[in-house]
């Protein structure tokens, strides 16, 4: 059977994104088999099909994995993988009654962004303040070496996109729940 | 009843009402999903992202409670805090029909 892979960035906030492009895969005749690495996705050539991906970003399932997987295998959403905290889900277009997702209401999509918040966003936030502020200073003003500061200076604009786009789409889940 | 609990579930979501309103009798999370959508002549299909998170939620909460595990679903059932809150927003439901059949 013939396989391919592809090298995909997505970023935090980008799971939706991530979900229309196993999608729009399948439909090519490319199943997804896994991710694996540092967006590293692997696929296997089949018949194409429109098969729905989701994501579920929920610490305590996975620390409860038995019972978390049966309750999505029991809506008839099959488990894929876990990779960085995210459980991969799929379900042929063909099995739904009109749209289907894993959340049903705004709430829970706006409490799962608030697990990603806790889960991702807060390490990623003390990362930044402890590690990356502090070498990005002292590259400047005690160290002078720039080319450190070029490479600091670069994560930290890499830091702040993701934050602003993290917080632009929590607003806009935040919205939709008033 | 605290603060807290008023504020969350005063009003309270769909998934949240349909889930109290089916763990009067001990059941799990895809057991609620069954019964809602032959309750809503399959109109409701609850989601399993929502019902596992909502399940955990209320349980912290104390509006439910786990019982046994089964076949690895998780059996729930109402407590006294979640009967409690389920008739105040039964109150307050019958109440915005009474209103609205009299405009209307």
């Amino acid at each position: 059977m013939k396989t391919k892979k592809e090298f995909k960035y997505f970023t935090i906030v980008e799971h939706e994104k991530e979900q229309e492009y196993l999608r729009r895969r399948g439909k090519e005749g490319w199943k997804f088999t896994k991710v694996s690495g540092l967006g590293m996705y692997h696929f296997e050539e089949s018949k194409p099909e429109d098969v729905v991906y989701q994501l579920d970003y929920n610490q305590e399932g996975l620390s409860h994995k038995d019972e978390y997987i049966r309750m999505f295998e029991d809506c008839g959403w099959e488990y894929i993988q876990d990779y960085a905290g995210y459980s991969y889900f799929r379900k042929p277009a063909a099995e739904m009654n009109g749209n289907e997702e894993i959340f049903c209401d705004d709430e829970s999509r706006l409490q799962m962004m608030q697990r990603v918040f806790k889960g991702r966003m807060i390490p990623l936030f003390v990362m930044f303040s402890l590690v990356i502020i502090p070498q990005l200073l002292l590259s400047i003003f005690s160290t002078h070496n720039y080319a450190l500061t070029a490479v600091y200076g670069a994560i930290t604009v890499l830091y702040v996109t993701i934050f602003v786009a993290f917080a632009v789409k929590y607003k806009k889940y935040k919205d939709k729940v008033k | 009843m605290d603060q807290h609990i008023r504020k969350v579930y005063i009003p309270m979501t769909e998934t949240a009402f349909y889930i109290l309103l089916c763990l009067r009798k001990p059941n799990h999370g895809y057991g609620i999903v069954q019964t809602v959508e032959k309750m809503t002549g399959g109109e409701i299909k609850l989601a399993p992202g929502t019902m596992y998170g909502s399940l955990s939620k209320m349980e912290k909460d104390k509006v439910i409670k786990f019982l046994y595990e089964e076949e690895k679903r998780k059996i729930y059932q109402i407590t006294e805090l979640g009967n409690e809150v389920l008739q105040l927003e039964l109150r307050r439901i019958e109440r915005l029909y009474k209103n609205s059949r009299e405009v209307i």
